[in-house]
């Protein structure tokens, strides 16, 4: 199970990496919105219980969340390359288990936003904030939980998708949404009520909770928190019922369609 | 050893009743056979190739690979089995030995295995200076070398490859069965491949026409080829008008079977008598005309005009 595991979430590392354009967009892409969107809400910007935080600061979390989600959401759009191509089958042939297919797909693409998020982290010290080592750790964990779960969901999509082009359309109708609804882009409390309780529901904002926090408050807070912790289990839970469905989806081989009844 | 019983499969067609793809197929195949599954494009070649490798499921029916019935026992039965799909299962951006790996652990064996009959296969390839290069790299008859190394690194009993000849040239193809067929013999594999070309099912021990998700036959290619008689007649007439005339003419000698299609006619079962009186009475009215042993294909165009006759 580890062995198929690795061997496939290192092929999505090095095709990553050896696809130029994929590397040089997946950071260009988070730091353009960093930069436009902070320096045009810069000035009126107020956030609730952060007095005196800038935008730039404010939208950090979410450009971190956006890192992991987009780029492990996108990563899965191998699954449809790869079937198109035929190195989907050629695994699926194989006798790994199917846990082992889904997991090294989902941690490779995984892996990938993680480094990218990595790399953002370096500006952690420059806007200011000065979390410890132990809330570096939680905010990891937390990122690692989120990517899970979305990539998984990535995942689920792509397996049904015939064409990357129908993916894209599906993740900006969704995931777009879903992501500037979270408290990402603005603060929750300043929406409006029907706003907020979509806020609620959206599994995004959970995760976006869980790189906020540890950016500000100590390690014991954060552990004696209940909003964290509950955002962290439904994080948890959200990751697991998504990599059970998509090992679900993977087990379910074709079907003939029905005989017709004449 | 493949059995195949009773099997058919549907697809789903949007807003009309499911089409049939395969239906009734019941099947045989000894241990160690070389077996085609021949017919032309769209006969459920591939369909039947991917219930095989367990990627779909029948509406009814049975397979068993080795004993191993492939509903129930997917995991044992990949085990054993080594497949060539018709498009590359090979990544490109990976060099040959990262994809090699990667089917290494797929498949977890042990790097002293893995790495001792590496070596004995790319020997045959003349690849084995190219390992670290990149897939894509390679030619397209490279590239299914590659593809076949790949899928008997676990040393399957059981070999399923879907027109792994599609795309080389002919003496890529040539080369290709060949290696197939010496390694089949060592290594005392079951092969079952597909192939649109009938002249490639002529090298199998055992052959299936399929047709219209049918088995119009199994058999050998010389027991199928004797179903046909000994020889045919190939008759290119100059134009359709002077085939039509050709055929109503050997039409009134009894027990010739004719087949006639545009401007040509194919004759079973013609006295020398009848040849001559062509030849001398009528060598106007036809190009060419040939006396060949039967072939696959004949037998396949024997069959289908043989079903026409039977549904009219
Ligand atoms: N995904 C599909 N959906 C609907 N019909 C299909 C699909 N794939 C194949 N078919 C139909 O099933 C029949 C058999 O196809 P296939 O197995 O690919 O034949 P072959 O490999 O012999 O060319 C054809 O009529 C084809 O049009
Ligand atoms: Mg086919």
């Amino acid at each position: 199970m580890m062995q198929a595991m690795v061997a496939l979430s290192k092929r999505e590392l090095i095709r990553f990496f050896r696809q130029g354009h994929r590397v040089v967009g997946s950071v260009a892409q988070p730091v353009l919105f960093w930069v436009l969107l902070g320096s045009g809400f810069s000035a009126s910007f107020q956030a609730p219980g952060y007095p005196g935080l800038s935008y730039s600061e404010y939208f950090f979390p979410g450009i971190l969340l956006m890192v992991v989600l987009f780029s492990g959401i996108f990563s899965t759009i191998t699954v449809i390359e790869d079937r198109n191509q035929g190195l989907l089958q050629g695994v699926l042939v194989s006798p790994a288990p199917r846990m082992a297919i889904v997991l090294g797909k989902v941690i490779g693409a995984m892996a990938i936003g993680l480094l990218q998020a990595l790399f953002f982290m370096l500006a952690i010290p420059f806007l200011g904030m000065d979390p410890s080592f132990a809330n570096l750790l939680l905010l990891l964990l937390g990122l690692v939980v989120a990517a899970l779960g979305f990539t998984a969901l990535g995942f689920l999509i792509a397996w049904n998708m015939e064409s990357t082009a129908g993916f894209h359309a599906i993740m900006s109708v969704f995931l777009l949404p879903l992501w500037m609804l979270s408290g990402a882009l603005f603060p929750m409390e300043q929406a409006p009520v029907w706003l907020e309780s979509i806020m609620l529901v959206n599994p995004v904002s959970h995760a976006l909770v869980l790189i906020r926090l540890p950016l500000y408050h100590s390690t014991e807070v954060l552990l004696a928190n209940p909003d964290y912790l509950t955002a962290f289990a439904i994080a948890v839970a959200w990751a697991m019922g998504m990599l059970l469905l998509a090992l679900r989806q993977i087990k379910r081989p074709d079907c003939s369609a029905p005989a017709p009844t004449s | 050893m493949i059995s195949i019983q009773k099997l058919d499969y549907y697809y789903a067609v949007k807003k009309q009743p499911a089409r049939c793809a395969l239906s009734d197929i019941s099947l045989q195949i000894d241990p160690g056979t070389l077996f085609t599954l021949t017919g032309p494009n769209g006969g459920g070649k591939s369909t039947l190739f991917r219930l095989l490798c367990g990627l779909s499921l029948p509406a009814q029916g049975e397979i068993r690979l080795n004993g191993l019935d492939l509903q129930h026992h997917a995991a044992e039965a990949r085990r054993l089995t080594g497949v060539v799909f018709q498009s590359p299962a090979l990544d490109k951006h990976l060099t040959l030995l990262e994809n090699f790996t990667i089917h290494r652990d797929l498949h977890q064996l042990p790097q002293a295995l893995f790495s001792s009959r590496l070596e004995e296969d790319m020997a045959w390839t003349g690849l084995a200076g190219r390992l670290h290069e990149r897939v894509g790299t390679l030619s397209g008859g490279m590239a299914r070398r590659v593809e076949l190394v790949k899928a008997l690194l676990h040393r399957p009993k059981i070999v399923l490859m879907d027109e792994p000849t599609n795309g080389l040239d002919p003496g890529g193809r040539r080369d290709f069965l060949q290696v197939i067929d010496r390694l089949r013999q060592e290594r005392q594999m079951t092969v079952l491949m597909t192939s649109h070309l009938f002249d490639e099912a002529e090298r199998a021990d055992q052959v299936g026409i399929l047709h219209q998700g049918t088995l119009l036959a199994v058999g050998s290619p010389s027991q199928l080829r004797d179903r046909l008689g000994q020889e045919m007649v190939v008759i290119q007439g100059k134009d359709r008008q002077q085939a039509l005339f050709l055929s109503q003419l050997l039409e009134k000698k009894p027990g010739l079977s004719i087949h006639h299609r545009e401007s040509e006619l194919r004759v079973e079962g013609i006295d020398s008598a009848t040849l001559n009186n062509l030849l001398t009475d009528h060598r106007e009215q036809f190009q060419t005309l040939s006396v060949k042993k039967p072939t696959l294909e004949d037998l396949f165009i024997h069959l289908t005009e043989q079903q026409r006759g039977h549904s009219s």
